[in-house]
């Protein structure tokens, strides 16, 4: 015999197949319930946003060849996503737009920052996300702009923080940026 | 200094690969050592990490660009494990280190299934031979001291010979016809059925001598004799049956029916190394193919047609046991007579087919998608949802891959560690079996790895080789348990 006689069927794919399915049954009862209880005040929505919120961090945090700046840059978006959908759903007040995403979007690039002082040599693997969440930042400014932001406080910190993170990054590896975009956008 | 680790851009081959690639269609392929000694795991682990010193190219991971993935440096070791799973899976590159191989072991089998985006079959090989080399000279430090190999200059590189060598003016001959697909219920989900015919080469070649062909042309024609016997005229007969039991058809629907499943012929995919026809060291991918289109109407009208003049040749019978023994002689002399038929289409066919021009112009064909200008600029995510759609189309023109890569050469004394090669392709949901084929010594092994439930164009390929007095041993994975009890 050249093959082994018990073969490990891989039983991954179905767990998360039961999960999903769960996820979903869940997400329904909790609808029945908000418009057979309460059916002015929007809970279940906002429960689901936070199953689906959960759902995009886990498959993530799965694939772990996804680098620690991937994950920053996942989290920027999806945590911003949830913030302005639970803004919404509560009578949208802006305080998503003129708060959370900047105080995100601080924390990101504060991270980025961070990630590029302490390890620039590897700098190379972070450097496309790092682009990402710079091009980001710009949505701020964008909203101050469309006078969408009324109180613009926290945004323009969050604009003032990317710019510093864009000119120290430039500084100290602005040849590895140009090497990822390279990379990244080889035709 | 930053860490700038290499890159390169995928081979023109192998840009489409991981836009097809999945759980469903791996894309990957198998090459196995079996040794004459227990396999021992650390050694094998030292000779591997030693290996891609040497062959860099392999020690790579994939990267997601813009437009089109790309290879990077990897910085990790490999995994090496014991065999666990059915052979050509799906390498899910977050559990495997982000390698793009994976290199396991039973026993006295050394394997290593590769992701077709790092290489082809053929430096497939080129990699496995070294880490087999490197392994036996680690185990016996003694045996191997003198060390031939050193002298060896290794002398390849990794670049697209592809765009080196197509030409861009060429146009392709594409067929329109859709192939015959296989029937029958497919097994349990996720297994994957491995059957070895281990063939005497030497019976083989003077069967193949009768015949005028060379053992891929001649294989090519038992695959799809087998195929016809014992799938495609089973379902005509089935269909003929249901056709006359239904009540709504008529004898004109009938005869539709029947005449629409003749009209899709049995299509063999048989890849083609691009390197015996252009001079390439590369290490990246550079194949090609040539599909053979068997319309099986026409070969059985033609077999029909030689075998009434013969049967005339035949005596007439005066009793009973000769009666017999001329029914008996009378199958035989169909069996033949459609498999000269068969094997005279495949020789003719190899013939146009296989030609500098005609090879020139498929690949050419291949590499000005690729080169594309619109087709480059596509973002890959939507590639990918372009290139999954067109290929449920694409797949469907193509019966059965037969892939043969030859003879694996070995030197000296390392030939006597070894017992034989095998190789594995990973079939896929609508070319259920894929077929493959090397050669070590006097062993010539061809492999059919199946996802259909019945291993009926197994047995019968099987049959027929041994009908022919060439010597047959069966080794399997025991998912189609059956056939292995043959032997």
């Amino acid at each position: 015999m050249i093959y082994p006689k018990k073969i490990n069927a891989s039983n991954g794919e179905i767990i998360t197949q039961i999960m999903l399915a769960i996820s979903i049954a869940v997400a329904i009862i909790l609808t029945i319930i908000n418009k057979l209880t309460t059916p002015n005040v929007p809970w279940a929505a906002l429960a689901n946003g936070g199953i689906i919120y959960v759902w995009v961090i886990v498959k993530y945090s799965i694939h772990r060849n996804v680098n620690i700046a991937g994950h920053v840059l996942i989290q920027t978006i999806a945590v911003s996503i949830l913030t302005v959908f639970i803004d919404y759903k509560l009578g949208f007040k802006g305080w998503s737009l003129s708060l959370a995403i900047p105080i995100i979007l601080i924390v990101a690039n504060t991270a980025m920052l961070i990630l590029t002082i302490v390890s620039y040599k590897k700098y190379l693997r972070y450097a496309i996300y790092q682009l990402f969440i710079l091009i980001f930042s710009v949505l701020p400014a964008i909203l101050i702009g469309e006078r969408v932001v009324t109180k613009p406080i926290m945004s323009i910190i969050a604009i003032g923080i990317s710019i510093l993170n864009l000119v120290i990054t430039i500084i100290l590896s602005a040849k590895d940026l140009g090497e990822a975009i390279k990379r990244k956008f080889h035709m | 200094m930053s860490e700038n680790l290499k890159w390169r851009k995928l081979d023109n081959s192998a840009k489409i690969f991981p836009l097809s690639a999945g759980r469903k269609y791996s894309t990957v392929f198998r090459l196995s050592a079996v040794m004459k000694e227990k396999v021992n795991s650390k050694i094998l682990e030292k000779a591997v990490n030693k290996t891609l010193e040497k062959y860099s190219s392999f020690k790579v991971k994939m990267k997601y660009g813009f437009f089109w993935y790309y290879l990077e440096e990897n910085t990790k070791s490999p995994i090496i494990e014991e065999e666990k799973d059915y052979p050509c899976k799906y390498i899910d590159p977050s559990k495997n280190n982000d390698y793009l191989f994976k290199v396991t072991y039973f026993d006295t089998k050394i394997n290593i299934d590769i992701f077709h985006v790092l290489t082809d079959g053929g430096s497939g090989v080129v990699f496995f031979r070294e880490i087999i080399y490197t392994y036996l000279e680690l185990l016996h430090p003694t045996v191997f001291n003198s060390n031939e190999r050193l002298a060896r200059k290794i002398d390849y590189n990794t670049e697209d010979s592809y765009l080196k060598n197509y030409e861009k003016n060429l146009k392709g001959n594409s067929s329109s016809k859709k192939a015959y697909a296989l029937k029958g219920k497919k097994i349990k989900l996720g297994a994957i059925s491995a059957i070895h015919e281990i063939i005497n080469m030497s019976e083989l070649k003077a069967e193949c001598d009768r015949y005028g062909a060379t053992v891929t042309q001649y294989l090519t024609a038992v695959l799809i004799y087998s195929i016809y016997e014992a799938n495609y005229k089973k379902y005509l007969e089935k269909k003929k049956v249901n056709n006359k039991n239904g009540e709504r058809n008529t004898n004109n629907l009938a005869i539709d029916k029947k005449e629409k499943f003749f009209k899709k012929p049995i299509k063999v995919c048989i890849p083609v190394n691009l390197k015996k026809y252009f001079p390439s060291k590369t290490m990246s991918n550079f194949f090609s193919y040539i599909t053979l289109e068997a319309d099986m109407k026409d070969l059985v009208t033609k077999a029909k047609s030689n075998q009434e003049s013969l049967k005339q040749e035949i005596a007439k019978p005066k009793d009973s046991n000769e009666e017999q023994e001329n029914d008996i002689n009378q199958k035989m002399l169909v069996d033949e007579q459609l498999f000269t038929t068969i094997i005279d289409f495949v020789k003719n066919d190899f013939k146009q087919k296989l030609t500098e021009e005609e090879i020139i112009k498929t690949m050419s064909a291949n590499v000005k998608l690729g080169t594309n200008l619109f087709i480059k600029a596509i973002p890959l995510e939507l590639k990918k949802v372009l290139v999954r759609l067109s290929y449920l189309e694409i797949r469907k023109y193509t019966t059965i891959t037969f892939s043969n890569i030859g003879r694996i050469g070995i030197i000296g004394k390392y030939k006597d560690y070894i017992d034989e090669f095998l190789m594995l392709i990973a079939p896929e949901p609508v070319e259920k079996i894929k077929c493959s084929g090397c050669t070590f010594e006097n062993k010539m092994s061809f492999t059919f790895t199946s996802i259909l439930n019945d291993n009926s164009i197994e047995k019968t390929f099987y049959h027929f080789l041994l009908n022919r007095g060439i010597s047959v041993k069966i080794e399997s994975n025991g998912v189609l348990d059956d056939i292995s009890k043959k032997d």
